[in-house]
């Protein structure tokens, strides 16, 4: 189950295919190659001045990154609604059962696991989508380096919280 | 074009939403090899995306690469370290917002944060992580 409004989640196979064809269509029909986090970036050049924002290939992409971005929230926001309710939530679900932190301490190991990803994924030049998805579907192998080192950062660290300190 | 792109966004963020990209517990079973499912879906979507390449490269329609350097190492573990501990990586953050989960709000104000000092301090990393040189307009 979802913690989203209790759902079932589609099948890996149906949501995977459905994440392929998106990656395929958006190259074929836009010629625009799939990924998420350089958006940040697009984010970022509109109030940051370092020459690193305000490169050509970062802000003749505005036009296409922002509203990726724009339609996430809204694809999340839409989701919600037709599945059933939308209504603010703090619900972490495993979290809440075995951590238990109210909205302050989720706050502050939000905001520092988001400083992680935005440094790290900028570092590495992609995150999921782009490095992961695409990068190792081209074959190159800073996709396949990336993937390799994010996937084994994240079980490491998620074992060592849950089954190390917490003994799950 | 920018409402083909929203469109664009909001059907792939239905999708990270309803399959459990999108959500804590699931990429912790990911994670802690307790759940098949995020596994499922990143392999199915590349043995989608894999011979479609192949395709439309024969067609003429080449997309850009990512270069080589020490950052994808450094950058992914870090990157890798937050998405377990926030449960999401950057598209679900959107998409958790969206759906109203309000620790999406932290999680993304630290994306911006981190992503504005990395771009920053690019001048100083650039060298030492071997990152291309940059084009300004």
């Amino acid at each position: 189950m979802l913690i989203l409004n209790q759902l079932a989640p589609y099948h890996w196979a149906i949501a995977g295919a459905g994440i392929g064809v998106l990656t395929l269509f958006l190259l074929a029909v836009a010629k625009k190659r799939l990924g998420v986090s350089t958006g940040f970036e697009n984010v970022c050049s509109l109030v940051l001045n370092a020459p690193y924002f305000q490169r050509e290939s970062l802000v003749s992409s505005h036009s296409w990154r922002l509203p990726i971005l724009l339609g996430l929230i809204g694809g999340g926001a839409l989701s919600a609604v037709l599945g059933g309710t939308w209504s603010p939530t703090w619900d972490l679900g495993v979290f809440d059962a075995l951590i238990g932190w109210g909205p302050v301490g989720k706050v502050l190991w939000m905001f520092g696991g988001g400083l992680l990803i935005g440094f790290g994924t900028r570092m590495a030049g992609g995150c999921t989508s782009g490095h992961g998805i695409f990068g190792i579907s081209n074959m190159e192998l800073s996709g396949v380096v990336t993937a390799i080192c994010f996937m084994a950062a994240g079980i490491v660290t998620s074992n060592l919280i849950y089954r190390v300190i917490l003994g799950v | 074009m920018p409402v083909f792109y929203v469109a664009f966004g909001v059907v792939f963020g239905w999708i990270l939403s309803r399959s459990g990209a999108a959500d804590y517990n699931y990429v912790q079973g990911m994670f802690l090899f307790t759940e098949f499912q995020l596994y499922g879906i990143i392999g199915t979507a590349v043995v989608v995306t894999a011979p479609g390449l192949i395709l439309l490269k024969r067609k003429g329609i080449v997309p850009s690469t990512k270069p080589q350097h020490r950052g994808n190492i450094l950058g992914g573990l870090l990157f890798g370290i937050g998405w377990s501990i926030t449960g999401m990586c950057p598209g679900p953050i959107l998409v958790n917002l969206g759906e109203g989960k309000l620790y999406a709000i932290a999680a993304l104000a630290g994306m911006l944060v981190g992503a504005g000092a990395f771009g920053s301090l690019y001048p100083k990393l650039a060298g030492p992580l071997g990152l291309p040189q940059i084009k300004s307009k």
